[in-house]
C-alpha cells in the first residue's frame, strides 16, 4: 500500500461551502424565494471574491436583473471574479468590470457590447480567458471553468424552484446543470413566481437543481436578435440567394443546413417557395434545419418546403406561430416551443450537411474572421457549425459530395460556405491579404489569431461575382486563385488574371451567375415571397406577432 | 400566397406613373436622357441622378389625358430640390395652362418625400411655394388626386401639397405629418416625440390614423389596382364640394382649443380631429 501518498484532503469541501452560503442568507429568503429588494444583500453573501460566476447572457435572452443587481455589489466584499457569459448584450454586463468587480471573462459573442469590450482590454480593465464557440464554452463549464454561482433567466418559478423557461430555454439546461451537479448555487430571476407547479405551463428545469429564486422588477430583456425585415432585402441578396440555391443547394443536394442571421441568408428562405418552386426542388433540398425561428422561414413553412426545425433559442413574435405548428418545431406538453442552445449548436455541428454564414473579412486562403480593429464580437456558434466535424460518420450525399479522392478510406466533408458581398458597407474590401485579427490577436496577447472561420473547412465561397467550390481545389496555391476569381476589385480579386479564371470556369471550379443560367437582372425583389414584416404576418395567418419596433403600420 | 396582386409600394417612383397609367400610354417628359441635374448636390459630395428624382410623364388615364409626377423616395429622400421641384411645379403650371386652353388633362401627385432638399435650401423652398400655387391654381378645373403609400411618406412643405390636393389617397404604411419624428424628437425632445417608437409614430401619423381623422381620403391596401381604383373614385366624384384647405375654419377652431400643455398622443388627436364614419 502506498498509504503515505494518500491525500488528507477534505472530499466534501464545494459542498460545506456551499452549505455555509446558503445558510448565511437565511433571513433573507422565505425557502427559496430571496426577496427583490434585499437581493444585493443576498447576493454579496451568496458570491465570494475570486468566485467563477456564469452569468445568463444568451444570444436572445439575457437575465438582466441579475446583471443589474450583480453591478451594484460592493467591490470591497466581491471582486475579482472570473466571468463565464455565452453572450454580452447589455451595458451592465461590462459594468461590473469597470466597477472592479470582475476582472476576468470567458465569453462567446458580443454584439452591440464589441467596441466596448476592446476599449476594456486596451485599457487592462479586462482580461479575456478565450474566445469560445458556444459548445466549447459549455464543454469547459464541465472540465476547468466549473461555476460556484450560476445566474440565470426564466419566464417562472413555483415556490420550489421549478422553472419554467419555455421557447426561451437557450443555454439555461447546460449551465443550470454545470453547476448544480458539482455543488455550486443556481440562481434564477423569474418573471413571475406561482405558488404551485400545476401553475407553470410545464418544467423546464426541476427544482432540486435550483437553490433561489428572485422575481425580477420587470421582464428579462429579450432581443429579436433573429428577425430580418423584408424590406431591406436588396436586389444583390436575392441575385447571391438564387446563386446559392442553384449553384449550391440543388448542385449538392442539401438536404439539412443552418442558416447565419444576415440579409443572404433571409433573402435565400424568402426564395425558396418562388424561385425554389420554379426550379422544381421542393422535396428534394433545405427539408430540416437547425436554425433560430427566422419569421422569414414563415413562407417555405406555409409552402411545404420544411419538415423540421429545431432551435437554439427563441425569437420575439413567433411564439403563437411555433406552437400552432408543432409537426414542424419541438414543442412541450404544454404546447409551447422548447429551445436548447447546446443541443441546437450539436444539431448543427453533427447533424446537417450545410453551414451557410457570413464575414467581415477573408484572406486569400479563405480564413476568416469578424474580429476587426477595434471590435471584440466574438463568434457565438459559428466556428462551431462551420466547420467540418472529423467525427463525423453518417453519409449524406451532400457530404459525399465534398469526397475528392479516391483514397478507400477517404470522408466526406460537411459544406461550409461563406456568402460574403465583395465590399463592406463604406467601401471596405471584404478579401483582404491579412485579417485584421492577426493584428489584433498580437496587440492584446492571444495564443492565437482570433479567427471565427478556418480556411481549410470553408468548401465553398459566394460573391456577387461568382461561386469558388473551394473543395475542388488542388494546391493552396489554387484555392488562393479561386477565392481571388470571385473577389471582384478587391486587391485579391485583381491578383488572378482573366486567362486562369476561365479555365477554372471550364473546369467548374468556379461558377459565374451566367454559367449558372442566371441573369443579374432576374434577381428582382418581386421574386421574394415576402416584401415586407406585413407580408410574413400574412402568411402566418396573424399567428405571427411581430416586435414594435419592427412594425410600419 | 398572400397579397399577390402587384405591391405598389415596391415599385420605383418611375414604375408607379407606367403602372398607373394606362398600358403603353406612359411619355416621359425630362427623362433621364435629357440630363437635368441638380447642380448643388456634387460640389457638396454627393452624387446626383439625371432626373433628380422627379418622374415627370403625360400619359391617360382611364383612357382620359392626365399628367403623373412621381418622386423618388429612394433617392435622397425623396427630397424637394431646385431642379426637381421645377419639374413639378412647371408640369402643374402647364397642366392648368392645357386645362384653360380647352384641353381637360387630369393631375396625380405621388408623394414619397421627407420635403425640402436641405442642400438646396431656399431653392427647394421657392420650388415648393410654386406647387403649392400651381395645385391652387389646378385644382379649380380637375380634381388633383395625391397619393402617398410609403415607405417614405410625404412631410415638410410637402405635406401642404398633400393638404391642398383635392383628394389624398394613403395606405396604412405611409405617413403624413408637416415635421418629420427625428425633427420633432430634436426640437421637443424624446418625452415629448419618441422618433424610435414606431407604434407610436404610425398611431400619430400613420396612413390610418390621417384616415380616421379626415386628413386622407381614402386609405388602400398596398396594391397597384386598389390604387388605381381609389384613384377612379377621386375622379368620378369629381371637384369636391368643399376643399379641405377651405375649411380653415373649422381647424383653426380645433387647434386652438387644444391644451399644449399635455402631452399629445393618439387619444388626444382622434378625441379633436376623429371622424365617428371612419373605423
Amino acid at each position: 500500500m502506498l498509504a503515505n501518498l494518500k491525500s488528507n484532503r477534505a472530499w466534501d469541501s464545494r459542498l460545506n461551502e456551499k452549505k455555509r452560503r446558503c445558510n448565511a442568507v437565511n433571513k433573507l429568503a422565505n425557502g427559496k424565494v430571496l426577496a427583490t429588494d434585499s437581493f444585493v444583500e443576498a447576493l454579496e453573501k451568496l458570491i465570494v471574491a475570486g468566485d467563477r460566476v456564469v452569468l445568463e447572457g444568451n444570444n436572445q435572452k439575457q437575465a438582466d436583473f441579475l446583471a443589474r443587481k450583480l453591478s451594484q455589489v460592493d467591490p470591497n466584499i466581491i471582486h475579482n471574479l472570473h466571468m463565464l457569459m455565452p453572450s454580452i448584450g447589455l451595458p451592465e454586463h461590462l459594468d461590473i468590470f469597470e466597477k472592479g468587480i470582475a476582472k476576468k471573462l470567458d465569453f462567446s459573442f458580443s454584439g452591440t457590447q464589441s467596441l466596448r469590450i476592446s476599449q476594456l482590454l486596451a485599457d487592462h480593465i479586462l482580461e479575456i480567458g478565450a474566445i469560445h464557440t458556444y459548445i466549447e464554452l459549455y464543454a469547459r463549464l464541465f472540465v476547468d471553468l466549473i461555476p460556484n454561482v450560476a445566474l440565470v433567466a426564466a419566464y417562472k418559478a413555483d415556490r420550489n424552484g421549478n422553472l419554467y423557461t419555455g421557447p426561451s430555454t437557450e443555454d439555461t439546461p447546460s449551465i443550470v446543470e454545470a453547476t448544480a451537479f458539482k455543488n455550486g448555487i443556481v440562481i434564477a430571476q423569474v418573471n413571475e413566481l406561482v405558488d404551485d407547479e400545476a401553475d407553470l405551463p410545464r418544467v423546464d428545469i426541476p427544482a432540486s437543481w435550483v437553490d433561489f429564486v428572485v422575481v425580477a422588477d420587470k421582464p428579462f430583456f429579450i432581443e429579436p436578435l433573429f428577425t430580418r425585415d423584408p424590406r431591406l432585402i436588396k436586389p444583390i441578396h436575392v441575385l447571391m440567394g438564387m446563386m446559392a440555391i442553384k449553384g449550391i443547394y440543388a448542385k449538392h443536394q442539401v438536404k439539412s443546413l443552418n442558416h447565419g442571421i444576415g440579409f443572404n441568408t433571409a433573402a435565400i428562405e424568402l426564395l425558396l417557395p418562388t424561385y425554389g418552386e420554379q426550379l422544381g426542388l421542393k422535396g428534394k433540398i433545405c427539408q430540416h434545419w437547425a436554425l433560430n425561428p427566422h419569421p422569414t422561414l414563415i413562407p417555405a413553412i406555409e409552402c411545404g418546403w420544411v419538415e423540421t426545425v429545431h432551435c437554439f433559442g427563441g425569437e420575439l413574435g413567433m411564439e403563437k406561430y411555433m406552437a400552432a405548428r408543432p409537426d414542424i418545431f419541438f414543442t412541450g406538453h404544454d404546447g409551447s416551443m422548447r429551445s436548447n442552445r447546446t443541443l441546437c449548436q450539436l444539431a448543427g455541428q453533427y447533424g446537417v450537411d450545410m453551414f451557410v454564414g457570413s464575414t467581415l473579412q477573408v484572406d486569400g486562403l479563405g480564413n476568416s474572421s469578424t474580429v476587426t480593429h477595434g471590435r471584440l464580437s466574438g463568434f457565438g456558434g459559428a466556428p462551431n457549425m462551420g466547420h467540418d466535424p472529423h467525427g463525423r460518420r453518417h453519409a449524406t450525399s451532400a457530404w459525399l459530395d465534398m469526397m475528392q479522392s479516391q483514397n478507400p478510406v477517404d470522408r466526406g466533408h460537411k459544406l461550409v460556405v461563406q456568402m460574403v458581398e465583395t465590399f463592406q458597407a463604406g467601401a471596405k474590401p471584404t478579401f483582404v491579404e491579412q485579417l485584421d485579427a492577426v493584428e489584433v490577436g498580437k496587440e492584446s496577447d492571444m495564443p492565437i489569431a482570433p479567427v471565427m472561420i478556418y480556411g481549410d473547412d470553408i468548401t465553398h465561397v459566394l460573391t456577387e461575382e461568382g461561386i469558388a467550390y473551394l473543395y475542388q481545389a488542388k494546391s493552396l496555391e489554387e484555392r488562393r486563385a479561386m477565392v481571388a476569381a470571385v473577389a471582384g476589385i478587391t486587391d485579391i480579386g485583381l491578383g488572378v488574371d482573366s486567362k486562369r479564371v476561365a479555365q477554372f470556369r471550364k473546369e467548374g471550379k468556379v461558377a459565374f451567375p451566367q454559367d449558372l443560367g442566371i441573369q443579374p437582372t432576374q434577381a428582382q425583389r418581386s421574386l421574394l415571397a415576402a416584401n415586407s414584416i406585413a407580408d410574413l404576418v400574412e402568411w402566418s395567418d396573424g399567428l405571427y406577432d411581430p416586435p414594435a419596433r419592427f412594425k410600419s403600420w | 400566397m398572400p397579397n399577390r396582386d402587384m405591391s405598389f409600394i415596391e415599385l420605383s417612383a418611375r414604375e408607379r406613373a407606367r403602372r398607373i397609367l394606362d398600358q403603353g400610354s406612359f411619355r416621359e417628359l425630362l427623362d433621364p436622357f435629357e440630363k437635368i441635374t441638380s447642380p448643388w448636390l456634387e460640389p457638396q459630395g454627393i452624387v446626383p441622378e439625371f432626373d433628380d428624382g422627379m418622374v415627370v410623364a403625360k400619359g391617360k388615364f382611364n383612357g382620359k389625358p392626365t399628367v403623373i409626377i412621381a418622386i423618388e423616395g429612394v433617392f435622397q429622400g425623396g427630397s424637394m430640390g431646385e431642379v426637381s421641384g421645377a419639374k413639378m411645379a412647371a408640369a402643374l403650371e402647364l397642366a392648368a395652362e392645357d386645362n384653360r386652353s380647352g384641353i381637360a388633362t387630369q393631375a396625380l401627385l405621388l408623394f414619397e418625400t421627407g420635403g425640402v432638399r436641405l442642400q438646396e435650401a431656399n431653392l427647394g423652398l421657392a420650388a415648393i411655394a410654386d406647387i403649392h400655387s400651381a395645385i391652387v391654381d389646378l385644382r379649380r378645373y380637375v380634381p388633383v388626386i395625391g397619393i402617398t403609400a410609403g415607405t417614405v411618406g410625404c412631410f415638410g412643405g410637402m405635406s401642404i401639397a398633400a393638404g391642398l390636393c383635392s383628394y389624398l389617397v394613403v395606405t396604412r404604411e405611409a405617413r403624413l405629418g408637416l415635421n418629420g419624428p427625428q425633427v420633432i424628437e430634436q426640437e421637443a425632445g424624446i418625452e415629448e416625440y419618441n422618433s424610435r417608437d414606431r407604434p407610436f409614430i404610425w398611431s400619430m401619423t400613420g396612413g390610418e390614423v390621417r384616415y380616421k381623422n379626415g386628413f386622407a381620403d381614402i386609405i388602400v391596401k398596398d396594391s397597384v389596382n386598389d390604387v388605381k381604383t381609389a384613384i377612379i373614385q377621386c375622379m368620378n366624384k369629381g371637384l369636391p364640394d368643399t376643399l379641405r384647405s377651405d375649411d380653415y375654419d373649422y381647424y383653426l377652431q380645433k387647434l386652438n382649443a387644444i391644451d399644449t400643455s399635455k402631452q399629445a398622443d393618439a387619444t388626444l388627436v382622434k378625441n379633436i380631429f376623429g371622424r365617428g364614419d371612419r373605423k
